[in-house]
């Protein structure tokens, strides 16, 4: 035997598989307490989250993560909020975090229903975790987004063009949090991914309607909810249609 | 498998393990018959209200009431019909048994529209309601939309109920001769139902009522084929 071999490194575990189950690797099963932990579990080692999930006191956790997706909301609210100033300044964060919060209670009991469909043995509290979870690793996602849309924000006149450099933003923050929900649902021992394949193009669709819904997240308005109720792409195409590169004083070109 | 200890909940009956659910048949437990029966009343209830907002509040209470009472009645209606049906295709079931599968089948289906009801009161909330914002266009979507959520309900329900009847059977054929035999029974009782106790939208332009004054006045295949002859003529 020469002695002068290096030590073998055991294979790391890919933090995006699924195929080694949870809980394999002693690293899973490391407990997460408080909230920088939960912070740090989901961008490194989403694998961790899923399995503390699964345990029965996963409450703590849950809250944790659904704490900091507020804080993190209203956070990345206030930069969106800084293009127009004034009463934007709240109404954005509190719209935002309201927003991302009515999106998941709104979606969660399909996403519970279309997991059991799918043959899966989770219990409602882990599909709740991992809507839980989704939704943090987006607003920590868009938290990193944020020096990025305020230096925009300071530099551009145009409602339109700082809409759709969010929407940009919010759609990669989203396919990385839909990915972590994508590993967990696979976890949950589900035979098929169709249901929630169809469960993301709602997901999708909500959000997105819900940013028309509470407009003007982006520029200012007369009143804090819009009177006038549009499907979000009649929206943009209307907003596209008649941009007009004011931060304030245009009530129709608010996004 | 103890028999005692045993209980059918909403996740075991989504799954549709075709042995939980031969048990929640076989015989009439009041737990189970109450718990169908709360999950048929709320989430038929939440979708019925959530349908029932676009037009109106008062709608929504009307239409939250109705549509759990159309999928009860039409269980009940059919129950003597679905029970003869079934030795008649191949499969000995009994009475209880009959009654007690649609009523699971029916349970499953008002699972998912209770679940979607979230996203339809959503979807509503972002559509014109008052009559002079509202288009046929809005109108038309609430309707399409409604009738997806439905058809989806209608679907994972009757592939749960299909698996339950093979396990009975033992046979493919003989489940779907009795699957497709209770549908149309099924379905032909319940459009008339329907036709009675609407609106469960509301017309934009009509009042809020429980029932139209008309409701008991010709049927909805007399409707359906006079306006067919409205199209050739």
């Amino acid at each position: 035997m020469n002695d002068s071999n290096p030590p073998l490194i055991p294979p790391a575990i890919n933090v995006t598989s699924a195929a080694v189950p949870l809980g394999e690797s002693p690293e899973d099963r490391l407990p997460i307490y408080g909230i920088a932990a939960a912070m740090e579990a989901i961008l490194r080692q989403p694998r961790r989250v899923m399995f503390q999930l699964r345990q029965s006191a996963s409450g703590r956790l849950i809250w944790a993560m659904l704490l900091l997706t507020i804080v993190c909301s209203l956070i990345y609210g206030v930069v969106v909020g800084t293009f127009s100033g004034a009463q934007q300044l709240w109404a954005a964060p509190a719209k935002i975090a309201l927003g991302m919060l009515a999106c998941g209670v709104i979606c969660l009991p399909s996403l519970y229903i279309f997991s059991c469909l799918s043959g899966s043995h989770a219990r409602f509290v882990e599909v709740v975790g991992l809507v839980a979870g989704l939704l943090l690793m987006m607003t920590l996602l868009l938290i990193g987004f944020a020096p990025v849309a305020w230096i925009f924000s300071q530099s551009t006149e145009s409602v339109v063009a700082m809409g759709v450099l969010h929407i940009v933003f919010w759609f990669i923050a989203a396919y990385f949090g839909l990915r972590f929900l994508a590993l967990g649902f696979r976890h949950l021992s589900a035979q098929t991914n169709a249901g929630l394949n169809v469960w993301i193009v709602l997901f999708v669709l909500v959000c997105l309607q819900m940013t028309t819904a509470l407009r003007p997240l982006v520029g200012t308005a007369e009143t804090f909810l819009p009177r006038e109720k549009k499907f979000f792409l009649t929206h943009w195409f209307d907003n596209l249609s008649k941009e007009t590169p004011k931060r304030t004083n245009n009530t129709q070109a608010s996004r | 498998m103890n028999s005692n200890a045993m209980t059918l909940d909403l996740p075991v009956l989504l799954r549709g393990e075709p042995k939980s659910l031969h048990w929640g048949i076989e015989e009439v437990r009041a737990r189970q018959v109450v718990f169908y029966l709360s999950i048929i009343v709320v989430g038929a209830g939440c979708f019925g209200a959530a349908m029932g907002c676009w037009r109106a509040p008062l709608q929504a209470a009307y239409t939250a009431l109705k549509l759990p009472l159309a999928i009860l009645l039409t269980t009940l209606g059919n129950a003597l019909l679905n029970s003869l049906l079934a030795p008649l295709f191949g499969l000995n079931l009994r009475f209880q048994q009959t009654v007690l599968a649609v009523l699971l089948s029916g349970t499953i289906a008002c699972a998912v529209l209770g679940a979607f009801s979230p996203l339809l009161l959503f979807m509503i909330w972002n559509t014109p309601t008052n009559v002079s914002q509202a288009t046929s266009a809005a109108y038309n979507a609430v309707q399409v939309t409604e009738v997806l959520i439905i058809a989806f309900a209608g679907i994972a329900a009757n592939i749960r109920l299909l698996q339950l009847l093979q396990h009975c059977s033992g046979q493919r054929a003989s489940a779907l001769k009795v699957l497709f035999g209770w549908l149309a029974g099924n379905l032909f009782l319940g459009s008339q139902l329907c036709w009675i106790m609407r609106p469960f939208i509301g017309t934009p332009d009509l009042p809020v009522q429980f029932f139209r004054p008309n409701a008991f006045h010709g049927n909805f295949y007399e409707t359906v084929w006079s306006s067919l002859g409205r199209i050739f003529n």
